[in-house]
């Protein structure tokens, strides 16, 4: 399969991420959201986004215009039906993904790709709501998506091997990023363990062992991770942290998946992280700590 | 003979059909966008009116297949048919250690081509579907491969090394290669033709100053040294690249402003030059105009171009020990009449005399623009690349037969 053109469904944090990445590979994108006003504000965050590289000169002025013009907006699934691959990117919600999955097998081919990039749920309940399941697939980003060169592709119970085979084409020469081959099980190798730790840290911070501060400190200069957990956690987003735990917690049914009460108490007063401007540190509109 | 030069980047093909026997342009064109559903084919039939046609050209087999359509078309082409090609010849940019000089195109010397993919990884993979696209086009038609690198093999170990830890060079072949090879030969030799000279006799320096620019020491015909390195980065201060820094800024930067290992490529490479000096443009023609304007940032880019530039003739003639000539070549070289003068005026000390009216002089020839007097020779000499690899290619074709 010769891919050229993409949809996106989503236009939040990772739909912007996967579009941007895309269309600087030179793949057209065309980027679905519900409404012009949710793909306007998707595709001005995307332009913020290569205004930053652009300060940091990892583009020139005539590559942002470039990318810019190969993402294209959309609001109709039917426009979907000329893509050679389909990335689903909306929020963890089982029942939303199978909806959109069920209007996918409509729209597209039977030979064109569905992708999800699901951290936690099941390719295969997700695939089980289209005609053909043998063509749906994981591709689970991490975000930074355009910095992180790691693909996670989960294969659901019903995914054909040349589904398997051509997405990981598609992610290690298309994209050139690694793909490793995960097969179904909550949270995956990434989210789970990622997960777990920042739980864990959570724990500790709860328990009053050490300050927010000086745990992201001990974990970051200790173990050479770039950000520590708990502003891992803000960037992720404190919301979709707890939600992978709490299915996490729900699928295995062991209680070292039980999200902090923390973490319940922060995503309860509405302090998602990065993208609230609060979570356990504090971070301007660029999402830089302040 | 007739012969077709191919110039393949990532997404553009440029073509020159030759007829060898007087080194006569039949045709050249563009081809631009490919892998896009608009490109472009530009085609300039010699004695004929210039075409454009749009159309879907997704990979460098059809772009080729288009372009000997459009040769040999009854209306714009300049052929009665294909078979009239009897051997192509294709610029690979990198050729390594493995290629002194042109070669004829064998399965061993495409894998050799692949090999170097890691130390051009830009340029060598379109030169390849270049040449997998001619040779299905156009099956057993001879292909020959000129090397921009290859000029500069002749360079020695103690110039072309790094005084950095060897196992670096064994290892990942880390080395001075230089680039624009074709031009400095050709601009050099036609240097001796113009003075009439026997090149062996010559110290040359060859200023190849475009939008990348290098410069060339060449003595008794063969590249002794030249100013670009292991990428094009190294050497002149350019368009949009920084050329000789201190290597330490890199880290220092990168650790100052937590910049990635493509953050910091690029921001040499496209952000450096004359467009980081004057923040407005690469190009010569607008930094000149802001000069003569009194623009300061526009003066302070100039002069460092200048100064940069004027450093290294100064350094290539202590390499040889003495410049019996300085040619000016490429965009810059060729059009910048004040590039030209500024540069000359402090190389006095070399024996250097202008003649300022005859510098002025807007040409397509090669030309003189130094005094009788001047010990050293200026010339003007416009570059043609393709026709170097043309007649690389048809020697090579003929010697087979």
């Amino acid at each position: 399969m010769n891919f050229k053109r993409i949809g996106v469904i989503g236009g939040g944090t990772m739909g912007q991420g996967i579009s941007e990445m895309l269309a600087a590979k030179g793949l057209d994108v065309l980027l679905v959201e519900e409404t012009p006003e949710k793909l306007n504000h998707a595709y001005s965050m995307i332009e913020t986004s290569l205004d930053k590289q652009l300060e940091k000169w990892a583009i020139t002025k005539a590559e942002k215009k470039l990318i810019l013009s190969k993402i294209h907006k959309v609001t109709h699934f039917a426009e979907l039906g000329t893509c050679d691959m389909v990335i689903e990117t909306i929020s963890e919600d089982l029942d939303a993904k199978k909806e959109i999955f069920k209007q996918l097998d409509q729209v597209c081919p039977s030979n064109i790709l569905l992708a999800s990039n699901t951290s936690t749920l099941s390719l295969t309940e997700i695939a089980g709501s289209t005609m053909y399941p043998e063509r749906v697939i994981g591709m689970h980003f991490i975000y930074p998506v355009s910095r992180i060169n790691l693909v996670e592709i989960i294969r659901g119970l019903k995914t054909s091997e040349s589904t398997f085979e051509d997405t990981r084409r598609f992610v290690e020469e298309v994209v050139d990023k690694r793909g490793v081959m995960v097969y179904e099980s909550p949270g995956f190798v990434t989210s789970r363990i990622i997960c777990t730790m920042i739980n864990e840290a959570l724990h500790v911070l709860g328990e009053g062992v050490a300050t927010a501060e000086d745990i992201d400190a001990a974990m970051r200069i200790g173990y050479q991770f770039q950000y520590g957990p708990l502003e891992m956690a803000d960037r992720f987003g404190l919301d979709s942290v707890l939600a992978a735990l709490e299915r996490m917690f729900r699928e295995f049914g062991e209680l070292k998946y039980r999200p902090s009460f923390v973490l319940k108490k922060m995503v309860r007063a509405g302090n998602l992280g990065v993208k609230t401007g609060e979570g356990f540190f504090k971070y301007d509109k660029d999402g830089d700590r302040t | 003979m007739k012969v077709l030069v191919i110039n393949s980047g990532s997404s553009s093909l440029k073509y020159q059909l030759y007829d060898m026997t007087d080194e006569s342009v039949l045709a050249k064109g563009l081809v631009e966008r490919i892998g896009m559903d608009s490109s472009i084919l530009n085609h300039k039939p010699t004695g004929k009116e210039e075409v454009t046609e749009v159309s879907e050209i997704l990979e460098h087999n059809t772009a080729i297949r288009k372009v000997l359509d459009m040769l040999t078309d009854p209306e714009h082409g300049v052929l009665e048919s294909v078979g009239e090609i009897q051997a192509v010849g294709h610029r690979v940019v990198h050729g390594g250690e493995a290629f002194k000089g042109s070669v004829l195109v064998t399965g061993e010397v495409k894998s050799e081509i692949r090999r170097l993919f890691d130390l051009a990884p830009l340029h060598n993979p379109p030169a390849i579907m270049g040449i997998t696209a001619a040779e299905r086009n156009m099956p057993g038609v001879p292909q020959v491969v000129a090397f921009d690198t290859a000029f500069h093999q002749t360079m020695d170990e103690k110039v072309y090394l790094y005084p950095i830890p060897k196992v670096l060079y064994k290892k990942h072949h880390v080395r001075r290669y230089g680039a624009h090879g074709t031009s400095h030969e050709y601009v050099s030799k036609a240097a001796a033709e113009y003075l009439d000279r026997p090149i062996e006799d010559l110290k040359i320096i060859t200023c190849h100053i475009g939008n990348g620019a290098s410069l060339t020491a060449v003595k008794g015909g063969k590249s002794v040294d030249t100013s670009m390195g292991l990428t094009p980065l190294e050497g002149l201060m350019m368009g949009t690249r920084s050329g000789d820094l201190d290597p330490a800024i890199v880290t220092f930067v990168m650790n100052k402003e937590e910049l990635s290992l493509s953050e910091v490529n690029s921001m040499l490479n496209k952000h450096s030059g004359l467009l980081a000096i004057s923040g407005s443009s690469s190009d010569m023609r607008d930094i000149t105009d802001g000069w003569e304007a009194g623009e300061p940032n526009e003066t302070l880019a100039f002069e460092m171009y200048e100064y940069r530039l004027r450093k290294y003739i100064g350094s290539y003639a202590a390499a040889m020990n003495g410049v019996d000539v300085i040619v000016f070549t490429a965009g810059v070289g060729e059009n910048s009449a004040i590039v030209r003068e500024k540069v000359c005026q402090n190389l006095t000390y070399l024996g250097v005399e202008l003649d300022k009216e005859l510098n002025k002089i807007r040409s397509g020839d090669p030309r003189r623009i130094s005094t009788p007097n001047s010990k050293v020779e200026v010339l003007v000499i416009p570059t043609n690349e393709e026709l170097v690899i043309a007649r690389d290619t048809h020697r090579i074709v003929q010697e087979e037969k």
